[in-house]
């Protein structure tokens, strides 16, 4: 791997950075502050008002503000959840690792299952399975993802109860050991998973599909077949992983999409992750944590494209040329 | 438009026709929903989250409200949000691509950069931080998603304009001592036009799903009824664990035959557009 | 593939399923060791820390964990014993003599003096968002003695009894921590050092807050051992959970489907007056206090707002946007309030023939649209509802009904929380400048003393939590006379006379009362009684006293086991999926190859 490449990759991806903590303070500022809620208490008072404008720091001059804020960026100091008084570092902490189990989950599912159906698709290119692959992947994409959930719900925790219909674990529940919990929050994944799986797997289905078609016509593997290969062999061993380049990077790539799919998803499900914390924000108009997801969320995209330009390198040497 | 090859591709396939068909009635919906509705889809009764009925032909919302009149009126504000955000897009990607891929240099590279970091920015959480900060109405809806999703028409069009800028004609136009507009003008946007176009249609779909996503979270247009609107209603009035289908199927379902009607016109015309890139220009 | 594969994979799966059914059910009970209660809710607490924090959620921890100065009785709502055993008023009013219960300890065994009293009516009075104001008139507070408390203040002040609803916290754990910490993001410790007969022992956020039995609680021993608040994600989610027998209680059931929970097996539904209401607020500013409001002047004519309170049914209000659950209102002060309320002479009983007289005596006569009008303007308000509350909308959808009957079009805008907060407290060159007609929003006040909601339209108040701008001398007179009355029954005479000045002058039309709604299953819980006030009030008698709750006795019903039945259909058909895919292939590989067709 050509070191000089790499660090340019990462020096763009730091100058992105660099770039969307500026424009997250700019953003958060530019409205109006959180303190308009208190006027509706009985017994704020204008003195209490700004004592609380202080305590933001709102009364300081914008440059002052905003290195404070970077300052505090920097050493993870998000500020204070206006709901909970922790620390927004802290709620986010405890949220990531949910959200990564329904994503990666999802993802993980979506690729294996994608890349399968694409494969299937590629085979029996026009055929009827072909066109009933290709109809069925655009329905998922059509679809909102969070109507996807909501049926799921309906099917298969309202109508044939099966699954919880939300929460990441049954309420109230002591468990004996670390397997019973394990169990319970696979149990509860199962839906959700569902729903994000569905909703990412037309993007890794068509690509699939249609770089197995590139391959498949390649003259190599004409050869391969005329020289008496059993066809399932060819396909496994040489058009597949061929193919499997575009679907890797675009597992990185999709992170923004993921990104939206993980708010309303867990939205529906009650799943404690980022998404839902997001959601509760947007009601509560808790903009330190609004703030604190964003960042979060387009940090984890920057660093999901920056791993998938690396892979694409690693995978394909081809691409050093540029 | 008046491409023979187009009209054949719209008219011809089962594809054109469905999507074409389809995207006609949600549009005819759009114009006519509330005067073809039979009730008022804001009035309330106590049948609440009634099953379908004579009366109700999808039951009632939990305000004993008409689901079936709130599904028709509903459309209006998918269709305009739709086109008008993606109009904003192409508008805004589209200059953005001429004037970098077509002047180059430092213009190109700082444009190039905010396309990129748009690109990269997670949509969606970035369209909600925009809807929460403004009053979310219908025009700050579009104003959002607009300005969010011009990047990928941008891209598309920098490259397109890349290529068309090293052609034989158009050195020939500048030797002629052609001025810059013209160029634009008679040269490139012509042979881009149709890329944007073609682009811009997928990009409706986005915009369908992205206003659809936003009013689900709550930041839709608080006076309008969308089928965004009915999902979140729907959602926090506890009708999945009511069983209340007829509410929480046909909004989305609407939403879905939207979006594929809107996609498959878009790739027939992108399909027209592609293998058109070769062809000389007029 | 090999057959040694699939074995190995048939034999993986069916440990898989072994070890995931051999599991024991989550434990839900003991078995009847420990007696615990489970109440359910959609909203979690927020945080413990009472500097900051400021929902309803809270309150139901925190009255269970900790006594005010002056209790709630359960009877009557009045002032009892709390950690003040008796009290004493000077001649002059303007002293008031705490004596302590003797001999109290705090959960942590440390004993409760009167140091843990200053402290909290020093610092929860003056530093926290929500027990601030309490204190407004208090120039001095001594403690002569570890048990005696003398508070003075700047004139007579009836809300020290009764009205300060402040919670005594233990000065030994809070005093320690500086302000600053105390107001950004202090968590208690735990066990929440209490004196209630709960504490405080586990905050897990999301999931649960529990609370044990305080071993010094001073009264007596509480039958159950153990209170859970169980976050669940939706308020169907908690029902449902209380129709299945996972929890016990629902503290804050929803209204449109409270019927239909009442009907469930083993379910009961309760339904008690709370001290909040819902009103249409008019835009009273005058000239003087707000020169740049904007406003239609036709919402300052007296008679018009009286004629528009003839014509609203607040009971048909009542049944459709809430369903019922709510209460007619009847004027500023809720009927919650048993001690003071008394219904008004001026109740405005549905009568839109009187208020089509009165309108038609007064010269305002129809347009050709039905809106009437006179000298040129018209009877035609802006009414602001705010978007977050379906009920609120739905209301206003019915007042502008039914005052369209009576030649009054009302036009509603449904805006944020934020946008109605903006247009009821603009402000230009420092003068407040309310830009509304009408709107329709809400208030709470405290459990006893009633100052907090009558204060709302005096003149003080502009500027400050004022939002009808209402300023009558008369009424603020009185309000000051009832502020320092310590005597009931004179109190109760003055306040009656300010409501009746409301009534007369309606700078809010009260709707309806809010409602506690409750529900909890008749096979847990027994020596339930409705009481806060007792015969009408609410089972749990929630945030405002612990006694109902502590009374309260388990039944016999028992718990449901939880199962796994999900996880074990998704093994399930994880194992026919392989198993059809192994012999599929196993098939194929017997029948020789499928060449398949490739399309160049």
């Amino acid at each position: 791997m050509n070191p000089r490449w790499l660090a340019g990759k990462v020096a763009a991806a730091l100058v992105t950075l660099v770039f969307v903590v500026v424009f997250n303070f700019f953003l958060f500022r530019v409205m109006g502050d959180p303190t308009t809620q208190l006027a509706r208490l009985p017994r704020a008072t204008p003195e209490e008002i700004q004592k609380l404008k202080s305590y933001y720091g709102l009364d300081k001059p914008i440059t002052g503000q905003f290195l404070d804020y970077a300052g505090d960026t920097a050493t993870l100091d998000l500020g204070i959840s206006q709901r909970t008084r922790r620390s927004v570092w802290d709620e986010i902490k405890d949220a990531i690792p949910w959200t990564l189990l329904l994503v990666g989950t999802g993802t993980l599912l979506a690729t294996l299952i994608g890349a399968w159906l694409g494969v299937i698709a590629a085979t029996r290119r026009g055929k009827a399975a072909d066109d009933g692959l290709l109809g069925f992947s655009l329905f998922t994409y059509a679809s909102p993802e969070y109507w996807i959930g909501i049926i799921l719900i309906l099917l298969f925790a309202v109508w044939l109860p099966i699954f919880p219909s939300g929460q990441q674990m049954t309420p109230g529940e002591d468990f004996s050991s670390w397997f019973a919990q394990a169990a319970d929050v696979a149990e509860h994944l199962v839906l959700p998973a569902t729903a994000m799986t569905l909703m990412l797997l037309g993007q890794y289905f068509l690509i699939m599909r249609s770089s197995m078609v590139d391959v498949l016509t390649e003259d190599f593997i004409t050869v391969k077949r005329a020289i008496g290969l059993p066809w399932d062999r060819v396909v496994r061993r040489h058009a597949v992983p061929n193919a499997l380049l575009p679907l890797v990077t675009l597992s990185a790539i999709q992170f923004g999409i993921v990104a939206g799919g993980a708010v309303t998803i867990e939205t529906i499900f009650s799943w404690p992750g980022l998404g839902e914390l997001t959601y509760d924000a947007i009601n509560d108009k808790d903009f330190p944590v609004l703030q604190g997801t964003f960042l979060v969320f387009s940090v984890a995209v920057i660093l999901a494209n920056l791993i998938a330009d690396c892979l694409y390198f690693v995978l394909d040497p081809r691409v050093q040329a540029t | 438009m008046t491409d023979q090859r187009v009209r054949d591709l719209l008219f011809d396939t089962w594809r054109g026709r469905i999507g074409l068909g389809m995207l006609g009635l949600f549009v005819f919906l759009a114009v006519f929903g509330s005067a073809i509705a039979p009730d008022n889809p804001t009035a309330s009764s106590l049948d609440v989250l009634a099953a379908p009925s004579a009366d109700h032909w999808l039951g009632t919302t939990e305000n004993g409200e008409d689901v079936f009149s709130q599904l028709l009126v509903g459309a209006r504000v998918s269709i305009v949000v739709g086109f008008a955000a993606a109009a904003i897009s192409a508008l805004l990607g589209a200059t953005v691509g001429l004037i970098g891929g077509y002047f180059g240099g430092w213009t190109d590279r700082g444009l190039d950069a905010l396309e990129n970091w748009f690109l990269v920015i997670p949509t969606l959480p970035l369209m909600i931080v925009l809807a929460r900060l403004l009053e979310p109405s219908l025009g700050v809806l579009i104003a959002v998603i607009g300005l969010t999703s011009w990047a990928g028409t941008g891209r598309i069009v920098r490259a397109q304009v890349l290529t068309l800028r090293e052609r034989a004609f158009v050195e020939r136009a500048r030797a002629l001592g052609a001025s810059d507009s013209y160029i634009i003008r008679t040269h490139i946007l012509p042979n881009t036009m149709p890329l944007i176009f073609a682009n811009t249609v997928l990009i409706v779909a986005v915009a369908i799903l992205s206003e659809a996503a936003l009013a689900f979270l709550g930041l839709g247009d608080p006076t309008r009824i969308s089928w965004g609107t009915m999902l979140e209603n729907a959602f926090s009035s506890g009708a999945p664990s009511a069983g209340a289908w007829w509410y929480v199927i046909p909004p989305g379902l609407c939403i879905t035959l939207l979006v594929l009607s809107v996609s498959i016109l878009g790739y027939l015309f992108e399909e027209y557009v592609n293998p058109r890139l070769r062809e000389q220009p007029a | 593939m090999r057959l040694r594969t699939i074995v190995a994979m048939l034999v993986a799966m069916a440990a898989l399923i072994a070890a995931v059914t051999a599991l024991p059910a989550g434990a839900q009970d003991d078995g009847g060791k420990k007696k615990v209660l489970r109440l359910g809710q959609a909203q979690d607490v927020q945080t413990l820390n009472p500097f900051v924090a400021q929902d309803e959620e809270n309150f139901r921890a925190w009255s269970l964990n900790w006594d005010l100065l002056v209790n709630f009785s359960p009877d009557d709502l009045s002032p009892v014993p709390g950690i003040a055993e008796s009290w004493e008023v000077s001649p002059d009013k303007k002293t008031v003599t705490f004596k302590l219960i003797e001999g109290a300890k705090w959960s942590d065994g440390e004993p409760i003096t009167s140091k843990d009293v200053k402290y909290s009516l020093d610092k929860l009075g003056t530093d926290s968002l929500i027990f601030s104001g309490y204190t407004s008139n208090v120039t001095s507070i001594e403690t002569p003695d570890e048990h005696t408390v003398v508070v003075k203040t700047k004139q007579p002040d009836a809300r020290m009894i009764g009205g300060l609803f402040i919670y005594m916290i233990p000065e030994h754990v809070y005093g320690k921590v500086p302000i600053a910490k105390l107001k950004k993001d202090f968590q208690p410790p735990l066990p929440m050092v209490g004196s209630g007969p709960y504490v405080v022992t586990e905050f897990e956020h999301g999931r649960i807050l529990r609370m044990e039995r305080n071993p010094n609680f001073r009264g007596e021993k509480p039958a159950f051992d153990e209170i859970q608040f169980i976050k669940y994600g939706s308020v169907d989610a908690v029902e449902r959970a209380l129709r299945l027998g996972e929890i016990d209680a629902i503290p804050e059931a929803q209204a449109p489907s409270f019927e239909k929970l009442g009907q469930a097996d083993n379910v009961k539904t309760d339904r008690a007056p709370s001290p909040s209401f819902t009103q249409l607020t008019f835009n009273l500013c005058s000239e003087e206090n707000c020169p740049d409001a904007k406003f239609n002047p036709a919402v300052q004519d007296r008679t018009v707002r009286q004629a528009i309170a003839y014509a609203i049914d607040r009971e048909r209000v009542n049944t459709i946007s809430t369903r019922g659950t709510s209460f007619p209102g009847h004027g500023i002060l809720p009927q919650y309030y048993k001690s003071w309320y008394e219904q008004p002479a001026d109740d405005y009983p549905y009568d839109p023939d009187k208020a089509n007289q009165m309108l038609d005596d007064a010269g305002w006569t129809r347009d050709g649209d039905g809106t009437r009008s006179k000298d040129g303007v018209e009877l035609s308000f802006d009414l602001f509802v705010r978007s977050e509350s379906p009920e609120n909308i739905q209301a206003a959808k019915l007042v502008a009904e039914q005052a369209r009957e009576i030649g009054v079009d009302f036009k509603v805008q449904v805006v944020s929380v934020d946008k109605l907060t903006e247009i009821t407290t603009r402000e230009v060159d420092g003068k407040m400048a309310p830009d509304f007609d009408t709107f329709i929003w809400g208030w709470g006040g405290d459990p006893y003393d009633p100052s907090a909601l009558l204060q709302l339209i005096t003149t003080d108040q502009i500027g400050g939590s004022s939002d009808a701008f209402y300023s009558n001398p008369e009424y603020d007179r009185l309000f000051d006379e009832q502020a320092g009355e310590f005597d009931h029954a004179k109190r109760k005479e003055l306040i009656r006379q300010m409501v009746a000045i409301s009534q007369r002058d309606l700078p809010y039309l009260v709707l309806t009362d809010d409602p506690w709604l409750e529900a909890y299953r008749t096979d847990r819980m027994t020596n339930v009684a409705k009481q806060c006030p007792k015969p009408t009030g609410d089972v749990l008698c929630q945030q405002v006293n612990y006694d109902a709750i502590a009374q309260l006795e388990p039944g016999e019903g028992g718990d449901d086991g939880g199962s796994s039945t999900g996880i074990i259909a998704v093994i399930a058909l994880v194992v026919i999926a392989v198993a059809a895919f192994l012999f599929v292939r196993w098939r194929r590989s017997r029948g020789g190859r499928e060449p398949l067709e490739l399309e160049t």
